[in-house]
């Protein structure tokens, strides 16, 4: 790709966290049994009327703040009209020419700066569920406040589409926003793509690609339609103005229709609703959910934290867990032996429980707790990390588990000279090799230990018992 | 059984009270009534086979009402005497419903109305055309024609319409019944079939002022439901009901008595102002300069915003739906089958109105001429309390006489579309009889939110003349 210039502009939706949908008071719960969460208001019956949801603003003007947007004081909202079986009116309240927020950026964690063009809030649309002679159609989506933020056309590789979206996620999962899961359909986006000759300043035919279902998909998207233009350039074919849709299981993107087709959407001011004037405390209000933004996080850990980019990129990539790394710093200062616990053990058993974070129970202290008596050699690397496995959904005491279970490292000579004695007295043939100078056999002798007591032994402590027993045996 | 013919709403409530006569025998009377009568005036698309009523309390408790079929009522059909709803029952009570069943109300059936509530003369009905009482060859006027001719003709003490561009007044003036048109905002229109979304007010129509002010107490105030009603306190309009017209500015708008008025009309017009002098009302001629714009700007206004509105009227959800093989013959058989031909025009007219490329010249146009008719009324408002004008140019016209010049048709609703456009209350009452014996209609306009104004002058005319009391021989 050297003779052109790759142009992309990114149009991403997500789903605004709230408990109520935009115009009426259903709710927004996912996975609910189809049209359970609607009344008259969202089916469009005759007669009803939107009554727009506060928080709904106020989480539109978080994400225009925290994406250094300048927000217009006074907004409203119009129809954008066409039929469609998903949306009951045939016109969705959208916002087009006063959005909420415009002229903002996004910075990615290169330094490169994507200008956001605009952020405005719409109401969703219902989900159709198509068989082979019929179509149903589930409004429980319909009317669930989305946000629409729309990049300038700054993007310039696949790659960097990708950086854009996982920051953008990030941000928008700090500042509390949006959940983002793609999967859930709570994010979405749609690309513009179009190549221009190195230098030129007019820009070329752009192509709109939908249906990308995860950030890989919309990069793979991007990457095989600047291949499939710039060939057609090479070939001196017409680029056509069109929507293509990407197929995943085929790697390709196809014809959806072209602009010929294009809809008038017959944009007007929505008479059912008011102007709204986006106050000064409002915007005040919402800075302070906005606080530190991933990119800022990041440097400030690997300037306080003497930890590798991969770890500081881990830690941050979700705030709940770079908030628990740092209250753990907080109870013991070795953000090292912290991030170790937290990247191993921890998300290790925090991946294989169904619902992920949101079933951890344990406090910052009471793993700070668990690192520290790791790192003291009260508890091993075994008993520790069962200790956390107790403590990780209930938040138990962690003295009271290491009781209750037995946990205590036995670590006295005494003891544990009774247990090397018969761990020798059992296992004449290693004991042998190890006299023969085959060092390695210890190791083996020092599992028979730990097995004899559980796990509970130190391992360090019973090497060197039994290399000491050994050695005085002959 | 007691007379309750000449009986006003207040006075069978009163009658009630004091129990003279229970709920059963005043439904049960004019139940009798629309039975005789209305098979040839056919005013009333649905009488109920019992009225539905609540526990509930005010002055007009036990009174009967009917009500225009574009207003929602839980479990009863609701068509907007439209075939592509006939079918549809209502899931929710529209806000002004519920209100009138907690006031005691009795519900006693739904009234004809053009397709709707497109239309002057309630011939654009699914149901067929209602006729006027007082000349069965003519019109009642509309969209609220069926409301109008059933209290006119006494077939129920009161009812409500919809006004949203002459639609209570005009029709109160064709049956010689009093309409009132409250303030944009007063009434919330959350369960009234959208029409004109920034025009659309309820209002009653009875016989007299008094039973006005009762139910204007009833109906209005704000709604949480509908975020264009105000949230301004309501005062109580029955306070409005004193002879007193002394040192009330009166303007008379120059451009409402210029040529196309008929002279009858005319003269009606001027006994009302003699009427308003011998009461030391100060009469002065003001001018409304954009008058002339109004009727272009009101159906480019109220086509636009319809277009829209009806577009949920598709035959996926509810309503009629018509066989197709694919989605786009559902929905173009559905409505080509659903709609009247009045409903198709002013689809046309707004679809148009809003398309690209013609948006600004027509829709944007429109809500510029609209901004100033509306300062015509401020102007107007800061010299005189309260505007006298014909509410239409004729009398009743007859049957059939402008069904096929839509324009003509349009004409006859010059004088009540300005105060939709300017959010102003308006108020039609009968003030006199042309030769042909048909009620002739004055209109009293007031500023926002000053209904009482015009409570105070209709209530002092009617308590020194006779043309309310007036019953047409059925």
């Amino acid at each position: 790709m050297n003779k052109y210039d790759i142009v992309i502009g990114l149009e991403v939706h997500v789903q605004l966290k709230t408990d109520s949908k935009i115009f009426c008071s259903c709710s927004t719960q996912f996975e609910a049994p189809p049209n359970t969460n609607i009344c008259p208001v969202c089916c469009g019956y005759p007669g009803v009327l939107p009554v727009f949801n506060q928080k709904a603003l106020d989480l539109g003007v978080r994400v225009g703040l925290a994406l250094n947007c300048q927000m217009n004081e006074k907004i409203y909202f119009e129809r954008k009209n066409y039929f469609y079986p998903d949306l009951p009116k045939n016109y969705q309240i959208s916002q087009y020419k006063m959005p909420l927020g415009e002229n903002g950026k996004l910075q990615l964690p290169g330094g490169k700066k994507i200008g956001i063009k605009r952020v405005h809030l719409e109401e969703d649309a219902g989900k159709l569920i198509h068989s082979i002679n019929h179509s149903l159609v589930d409004l429980n989506r319909t009317g669930i406040p989305l946000l629409e933020i729309v990049s300038e056309p700054d993007i310039e590789s696949a790659q960097e589409a990708f950086d854009y979206l996982t920051q953008l996620k990030l941000i928008l999962q700090y500042i509390g926003a949006s959940e983002c899961e793609m999967e859930k359909g709570l994010l979405r986006c749609d690309a513009n793509i179009s190549l221009k000759p190195k230098q030129a300043k007019e820009l070329g035919v752009k192509v709109e690609l939908k249906n990308m279902n995860s950030f890989r998909g919309v990069r793979d998207a991007l990457s095989y339609e600047a291949k499939r233009q710039e060939k057609a350039l090479e070939e001196n074919e017409r680029i056509v103005q069109e929507t293509r849709l990407w197929d995943e299981a085929e790697q390709i993107s196809v014809s959806m229709r072209s602009k010929e087709e294009a809809h008038d959407y017959r944009y007007f001011p929505e008479p059912d609703l008011l102007d709204f004037k986006v106050s000064k405390d409002c915007i005040e209000s919402q800075k302070d959910f906005v606080g530190e933004l991933p990119l800022k996080k990041r440097k400030r850990f690997l300037e306080s934290y003497g930890l590798s980019e991969k770890e500081v990129d881990i830690i941050i990539s979700n705030l709940s867990i770079a908030d628990f790394f740092e209250e753990s710093c907080k109870e013991f200062n070795e953000p090292k032996k912290i991030a170790n616990w937290i990247l191993g053990p921890f998300l290790e058993q925090v991946n294989s429980l169904a619902d992920k974070l949101n079933e951890v129970k344990i406090t910052a202290p009471n793993f700070a707790k668990i690192v520290k008596l790791f790192c003291e050699g009260k508890l091993n690397n075994l008993t520790a990390k069962r200790v956390l496995s107790l403590a990780l959904t209930t938040n138990r005491d962690i003295d009271e588990i290491i009781e209750k279970e037995g946990l205590v490292q036995v670590s006295s000579e005494d003891e544990l000279g009774c247990f090397a004695k018969e761990v020798i007295k059992e296992n004449p043939k290693p004991v042998g090799q190890y006299k023969e100078g085959k060092e390695q056999a210890i190791m083996f002798l020092v599992g028979q230990m730990m097995k004899k007591t559980k796990g509970k032994a130190n391992p360090k402590i019973a090497r060197q018992i039994l290399e000491k027993i050994l050695k005085e045996s002959g | 059984m007691k007379d309750l013919t000449f009986s006003t709403g207040c006075a069978i409530a009163q009658n009630i009270k004091d129990g003279k006569v229970s709920p059963d025998e005043a439904h049960s009377f004019f139940k009798e009534r629309i039975k005789k009568l209305d098979p040839q005036l056919k005013s009333f698309v649905e009488i109920y086979p019992d009225p539905l009523k609540e526990e509930g309390a005010s002055a007009l408790a036990g009174a009967p009402i009917a009500i225009k079929d574009n207003i929602c009522i839980k479990g009863k059909r609701i068509s907007c005497a439209s075939k592509i709803l006939s079918s549809h029952i209502s899931v929710y009570d529209a806000t002004v419903i519920g209100r009138l069943k907690r006031a005691g109300l009795q519900i006693i059936g739904t009234t004809n109305m053009d397709e709707f509530a497109f239309g002057s003369s309630t011939e654009n009905s699914c149901y067929g055309t209602t006729k006027n009482p007082w000349d069965f060859s003519r019109v009642p006027g509309g969209s609220s024609g069926g409301s109008a001719a059933a209290v006119a003709a006494r077939l129920v003490p009161f009812a409500l319409g919809s006004d949203t561009g002459g639609s209570i007044r005009q029709p109160a003036s064709f049956c010689g019944v009093v309409g009132f048109k409250p303030t944009y905002g007063r009434v919330s229109r959350y369960g009234l079939v959208a029409f004109g979304s920034s025009l659309d007010q309820i209002g009653p129509i009875t016989t007299n002022f008094s039973d006005c002010a009762h139910l204007l107490n009833i109906i209005c105030g704000h709604d949480s439901k509908d975020s264009t009603s105000t949230p301004k306190d309501v005062v109580d309009f029955t306070q409005a009901l004193k002879d007193e017209a002394k040192n009330v500015k009166i303007g008379i708008p120059k451009e409402y008595f210029a040529q196309g008025l008929n002279q009858e009309v005319k003269k009606a017009l001027d006994s009302v102002i003699e009427v308003f002098k011998d009461k030391g009302a100060k009469i002065t001629e003001i001018s409304l300069p954009h008058t002339e714009y109004a009727v272009a700007t009101y159906y480019i206004v109220a086509s636009s915003e319809a277009s829209s509105n009806l577009q949920r009227f598709d035959g996926i959800r509810y309503g009629l739906r018509a066989a197709g093989t694919n989605l786009k013959d559902v929905y173009m058989n559905t409505r080509g089958e659903g709609f009247g031909d009045e409903a198709k025009r002013r689809i046309f007219l707004g679809t148009y109105s809003l398309s690209s490329g013609y948006y600004e010249a027509y829709y944007v146009q429109a809500l510029k001429v609209r901004r100033l008719i509306k300062e015509d009324f401020d102007k107007a408002f800061n010299k005189v309390d309260v505007i006298l004008t014909p509410t239409s140019p004729t009398p009743a016209f007859k049957i059939g006489e402008k069904a096929t010049d839509p324009l003509s048709m349009y004409l006859s609703d010059v004088y009540t579309i300005s105060a939709n456009l300017a959010g102003v209350p308006a108020v039609s009452f009968p003030c006199g009889f042309s030769k042909d014996n048909l009620p002739i209609g004055a209109q009293l306009i007031g500023k926002e939110f000053d209904e009482s104004t015009l409570i105070r002058l209709g209530y002092s005319f009617q308590n020194v003349t006779d043309f309310h009391k007036k019953i047409p021989a059925l």
